[in-house]
């Protein structure tokens, strides 16, 4: 009777490990849920993508899956190599042909930029689109992981999480050795002058490097009149706007007829990359990294 | 004594045959072309359903081409018409489809949309067609008379308000930063690529209905032309005539615009061509407006998706770069 | 005997300005009726009453012995054309095109022309002399070309009444007499009511079954010709010296307004036969 008891046992188990595991399976394999909580059906085996979005096309290549990139949208300059890649319009205008063209097994959208119309055209053409929608460091380095869980690079993936973590841990540390906050004023539009409020990347990299975002706020992008700038007495100026360094010379010598704003008194007026600040990758923690360097070169004047 | 016969029914016939020809052959243009490339002989396979590599070409054309080249041929020719009707109910030659206002309310109502976050369709559609509306009914009553609609007055109630809108737009534009602006760019130039076959379909269930009613009134038109007061006395119900013409005008072009966004200068450009090259009489200039226009765009919409490498140029600067020399060649032509 | 046109008190205001006041009167069929009077009396808003295109204000009128009311636009320009003052044709359709659109009333939704109707407009052409400017632009005419062309339309409508507003104001003076001929020929051989504001007196004169004389809306004298263009009448109304005597061509009245260098003379010779 015992053998017999044993026995059901073990068919038993089997069969509901059985009808456990195979939807368990399925889920994985082909239906899963996207950043935004819209289901998605992906096909078994992803071979082909294309990415709606530059800072989508740096993460793919920093989680070393560039093999798997068939399109990218312009401006997708990042690395190098990418901009050899194959176009399929502005991630503002994505053109539907020529993705369609591509024959991808999934796009890779970001919810700040690509038009729903044209995600929800790509689907109605059984076109599975994955939509990420990272808003600061932390569902950045999300983004990341699901990123790599999804096309089965965790490992890389986890060493890029590490890696971020643990130098904007090390920012955090050298940064609480001083209480001073550094009055930032970081500009991107030269005119109209505009900065970047509470809503942005930026606003958090600036808190984190020690400074103060003269332009925090609620509004994302705020226009400054150059009064206001001049009142607000900035330490520090950073330029990123996409301009030349003959436009930023002009722009650095119309600051410096102001000889009382401080960031003239101490000639701390710099031009650096915007993308370094404005496209939600790990390049976001070089910028972080290079912001706390400039906000406060004295607590790193002892580091290498 | 014998008299040549006049033929009209036969030139409105022939006429509009051969518009339709021109027609059917720039859209078999316009499905074999696009941004990923030119290719006809495939094109003929594909319709004659044979065997072809391209495994997505199918798809290509069917769900991306063929509405947009319907909704070019619909725009087309609701622009056109629309700049002709203007023109004879305010015997205007500078009118054209957004002078009553129409532009400004639909480009407020769409911005607001956009701003909001809504989708293009329904959600800014149905705004950008309330602007539209609203507008239309501010400048009925501003301009409305007791014995006969002024048509002076149309027409200034109509400047008036699109001055304003245009102040608002601008406002409204200074004010965004982020990506909705490229957005509100791309409504404000006119956008094609939103075309969606079931889309299509309804607005031109909507738009065809209109299409006869104003072919309808094309000999009233003629006598429009005259003057109002010699229209009313051969006969014509001014008061009832031009209400219902610039109703069912505003109607279709702001269903059009609400889903396109302001594609320009067809309106102003095609009644002109065509009237040059066909003469004055609206029972032949309307079926043409509806064809030539049709077709007019469907060529210009071609070329703003294949001419550039990168992307596509917004379809209204092709109209106005071909339009603009095309009329004075025609011009200068038959001054002659 | 029928009557073409009936009006009972009919006023009419523009803006707060009276312009027609309690006006009656009666237009037998098939008469040659001209309506004369100094600037401003009303008789362009007269004739725009008559044939729809503004509304009275009170009173009432029928046309041929319907009341105007129950016209609607189409029935009334079966009964009526128009002529009005000025002419200017802006848009390029042929002659021939301008006089078939007289033809539209007749007509339904298209208003597609049959040979009937070509011939109707032909025959119109010759009418006014404009037949052999059939196919030229009417928009590259003179004046006076496309003023024969819109009375060519109006007779191609094929009324019972034509009204012409001073038709003969921007021709010269064969084409004057031509075109009152016109419209004699008109009334006797088609039978049509002429209704005809006229600003040359001698020619209504000469034509007129019936004058109406106006002066600030109101009927002043209306009658035969030779009752109501008197002296004393038209001194008064017009306010000037007027010599009234008789042509030679079939005894009308010849109306002459005194220039300054001769009213010493005029002074002492009686004005009026």
């Amino acid at each position: 009777m015992n053998m017999k008891l044993k026995k059901t046992n073990i068919i038993l188990s089997c069969f509901v490990l059985l009808v456990l595991l195979v939807p368990l399976n399925n889920i994985s394999a082909m239906e899963i849920k996207d950043q935004l909580n819209r289901k998605i059906h992906l096909p078994k085996q992803i071979k082909k993508i294309v990415s709606l979005a530059p800072s989508i096309t740096e993460i793919i290549y920093a989680l070393g899956v560039e093999d798997l990139l068939v399109g990218v949208t312009q401006y997708s300059d990042y690395p190098a190599a990418a901009s050899s890649l194959p176009k399929v319009g502005s991630y503002v205008h994505l053109d539907l042909e020529r993705i369609i063209a591509l024959k991808p097994d999934l796009c890779i959208a970001t919810r700040d930029g690509n038009p729903l119309t044209t995600i929800e055209r790509l689907e109605i053409m059984k076109i599975p689109v994955y939509a990420v929608d990272p808003r600061n460091l932390e569902t950045i380095i999300q983004t990341i992981l699901e990123l790599g869980r999804l096309l089965k690079a965790e490992k890389k993936a986890d060493f890029l999480a590490a890696n971020m973590r643990s130098r904007i841990l090390k920012i955090k540390n050298i940064i609480s050795c001083t209480q001073h906050r550094t009055r930032l004023f970081f500009q991107i539009g030269i005119s109209p002058i505009v900065s970047a409020g509470s809503p942005t990347f930026i606003n958090e990299l600036i808190e984190l490097a020690g400074g103060e975002n003269l332009a925090r706020g609620p509004a994302a992008y705020p226009r400054f009149s150059k009064e206001k700038v001049i009142s607000l007495a900035p330490e520090v100026i950073i330029i990123t706007s996409m301009a030349r360094s003959t436009v930023f010379e002009k722009v650095k010598a119309e600051w410096n007829r102001w000889p009382d704003l401080p960031a003239v008194k101490q000639q701390r007026i710099y031009l650096e990359d915007s993308n370094l600040f404005d496209r939600p990758t790990p390049r976001l923690v070089d910028g972080l990294e290079l912001l706390a360097k400039l906000l406060h070169p004295e607590l790193f004047e002892n580091i290498k | 004594m014998k008299k040549a016969k006049l033929n009209l029914p036969k030139r409105i016939l022939v006429v509009n045959l051969i518009l339709l020809i021109i027609l059917a052959g720039i859209s078999f243009l316009g499905l074999a072309c696009g941004s990923t490339g030119i290719d006809f002989l495939a094109l003929i396979k594909i319709i004659f359903k044979s065997e072809i590599n391209e495994s997505m070409l199918p798809a290509i054309i069917w769900q991306i081409r063929l509405p947009r080249v319907l909704l070019a041929a619909l725009v087309g020719a609701t622009l056109s018409l629309g700049g002709l009707v203007f023109q004879a109910i305010l015997r205007n030659p500078l009118a054209e489809p957004y002078i009553l206002g129409i532009s400004g309310g639909a480009a407020i109502g769409a911005i607001i949309g956009i701003l909001l976050g809504l989708s293009r369709f329904p959600g800014v559609s149905l705004f950008a067609f309330a602007g539209s509306m609203a507008t239309l009914l501010l400048i009925l009553v501003m301009a409305s008379d007791k014995t006969i609609l002024k048509k002076d007055s149309l027409l200034l109630s109509g400047v008036m308000v699109n001055a304003f809108c245009s102040a608002v737009i601008m406002f409204l534009i200074s004010m965004t930063q982020d990506s909705r602006l490229h957005n509100i760019i791309f409504w404000l130039m006119g956008d094609l690529s939103v075309a969606d076959l079931g889309q299509t379909f309804s607005l031109a269930m909507v738009l065809i209905p209109c299409f006869i009613i104003i072919f309808y009134y094309s000999n009233v038109m003629n006598l429009l032309l005259m003057g109002q007061e010699q229209a009313r006395a051969m006969g014509v119900n001014i008061k009832l005539v031009i209400f219902i013409l610039l109703v069912i005008t505003s109607l279709m072009v702001s269903s059009t615009v609400s889903y396109c966004g302001l594609l320009g200068f067809v309106g102003l450009v095609m009644p002109h061509l065509l009237r040059i090259i066909l003469g004055p009489d609206h029972r032949v200039l309307v079926p043409a407006c509806i064809l030539g226009g049709g077709a007019f765009m469907v060529f210009c919409d071609l070329l703003a998706r294949t001419l550039p490498e990168q992307g596509e140029m917004p379809a209204g600067v092709i109209t106005a770069l071909i339009g603009a020399p095309l009329f004075i060649y025609l011009l200068k032509r038959s001054s002659r | 005997m029928s009557f073409a046109v009936k009006v009972n008190k009919l006023n009419y205001h523009y803006s707060r300005l009276a312009v027609l006041k309690e006006l009656s009167f009666d237009i037998p069929s098939g008469n040659f009726f001209t309506i004369i009077g100094p600037n401003g009396s009303g008789k362009t808003t007269l004739i725009k009453i008559l044939a729809g295109i503004l509304k009275p204000l009170s009173g009432q009128i029928d046309i041929s012995g319907q009341n105007l009311k129950q016209y609607n636009p189409k029935n009334l320009a079966k009964k009526i054309s128009y002529v009005p003052q000025s002419v200017e044709i802006a848009f390029p359709f042929t002659v021939l095109e301008v006089v078939l659109m007289g033809r539209s009333p007749h007509h339904g939704i298209l208003a597609l022309e049959n040979q009937h109707d070509l011939d109707l407009a032909y025959k119109a052409m010759a009418f006014t002399s404009v037949e052999a400017l059939a196919h030229r632009k009417a928009d590259q005419l003179s004046g006076g070309e496309q003023q024969r062309v819109i009375i060519a339309r109006a007779i191609c409508q094929e009324p019972q009444i034509i009204l012409l507003d001073e038709p003969t104001a921007s021709l010269d003076i064969a084409h004057q007499v031509k075109i009152m001929d016109l419209m004699e020929k008109l009334k006797t051989e088609k039978k049509m009511t002429v209704i005809m504001v006229s600003h040359d007196v001698n020619l209504a004169a000469m034509y007129a079954d019936t004058v109406l004389l106006m002066n600030k809306g109101q009927i002043v004298k209306i009658g035969p010709t030779a009752k109501v263009l008197t002296y004393t009448i038209l001194e008064k109304i017009y306010g000037c010296k007027i010599l009234v005597d008789t042509t030679p061509l079939g005894g009308y009245p010849r109306i002459t307004p005194v220039p300054a260098k001769y009213q010493k003379i005029t002074d002492s010779k009686p004005l009026s036969i």
